[in-house]
């Protein structure tokens, strides 16, 4: 097997590496560039051509899936940025960890009556993490960047895990 | 995945689930997680003047190769030294569990928390080298 490091999904767009993408304009573009890889319109002339197609029409795919979603684009923007940087912050504080557990608990004993609050609350967990996310970026700090995106893994777990439920 | 007979056995019927007094003396805790797969695991000792762990509960959420692992953990650890407890080694778990490769890093969460856990007790109780006090 090949260990190709997978292309930076900012660059395969060519859009500017930043968290705050339209997307709106994303979407056209995406459908721009399949248009441009689609054989109806790209007759090619040999099969190395065909293959080169082939691979760009995968790249373009992949890099739509990861730019579309924010926390997503948010890993791939900090892996562009300083490789390895999601894995060198790993270690969460205890104290957040401590509420994480918590609010799992909170999701697997929560009555059908309590959902739509708790619901509410996640989503809001999420929103904040995601605000906060973007000012680390913005600030070049890409170390707590990578722990926000870390922390927002449980608030989506745990929003998911309740949404499993009804 | 198949699980081992002895995951599954922990994870249907986990030992000493549950919570002690965070903050009494005789009592560590840790709390250590997994970000990437949303896994998040306390475990807690309560130490006898002798240094004894007369008592051990833990709470984890995650699949089930990481309940497993600190099911086993707590039982291990109730009757166990301070000394010995801090020899266990996740490679003891994932032999006693016959976990997978791909679940190894539940075995090392576990053994995180047992660590943490119990630099929490020599934290409160003057024990801790000062190296390890930054850590």
């Amino acid at each position: 097997m090949f260990n190709v490091p997978a292309p930076d999904a900012f660059a395969v767009f060519g859009v500017s590496r930043t968290l705050d993408l339209d997307e709106q304009e994303l979407e056209m573009h995406y459908l721009k560039l399949s248009r441009e890889c689609h054989p109806d319109h790209n007759r090619a002339q040999t099969t190395d051509d065909c293959a080169a197609v082939l691979q760009r029409s995968a790249e373009i795919n992949d890099a739509w899936n990861i730019l579309r979603d924010p926390w997503r684009r948010a890993r791939a923007l900090l892996e562009a940025e300083s490789a390895g940087v999601l894995e060198r912050n790993k270690k969460l504080d205890p104290m957040f960890l401590m509420a994480a557990l918590e609010l799992a608990e909170e999701v697997a004993f929560a009555e059908s009556d309590r959902q739509a609050a708790l619901t509410d609350k996640l989503q809001a967990a999420i929103d904040s993490d995601f605000t906060a996310l973007q000012k680390d970026v913005n600030n070049g700090d890409f170390d707590a960047a990578a722990k926000r995106v870390h922390q927002s893994h449980y608030h989506l777990k745990a929003l998911h895990d309740l949404e499993a439920k009804s | 995945m198949a699980y081992s007979d002895k995951v599954l056995d922990h994870y249907q019927n986990p030992r000493n689930v549950g919570s002690l007094d965070k903050d009494a003396d005789n009592v560590g805790t840790g709390v250590v997680g997994a970000p990437e797969c949303g896994d998040v695991m306390k475990l807690q000792i309560k130490v006898s003047d002798e240094g004894q762990i007369i008592d051990a509960k833990f709470k984890t959420y995650g699949c089930g190769s990481a309940i497993a692992s600190s099911s086993l953990a707590t039982e291990w650890l109730k009757g166990t030294s301070i000394d010995a407890a801090a020899e266990i080694k996740n490679t003891q778990i994932v032999k006693e569990l016959s976990l997978p490769p791909v679940k190894i890093h539940c075995s090392v969460l576990a053994e995180d928390a047992i660590k943490a856990a119990i630099n929490d007790w020599r934290r409160k109780n003057g024990k801790l080298a000062k190296e390890e006090a930054n850590s």
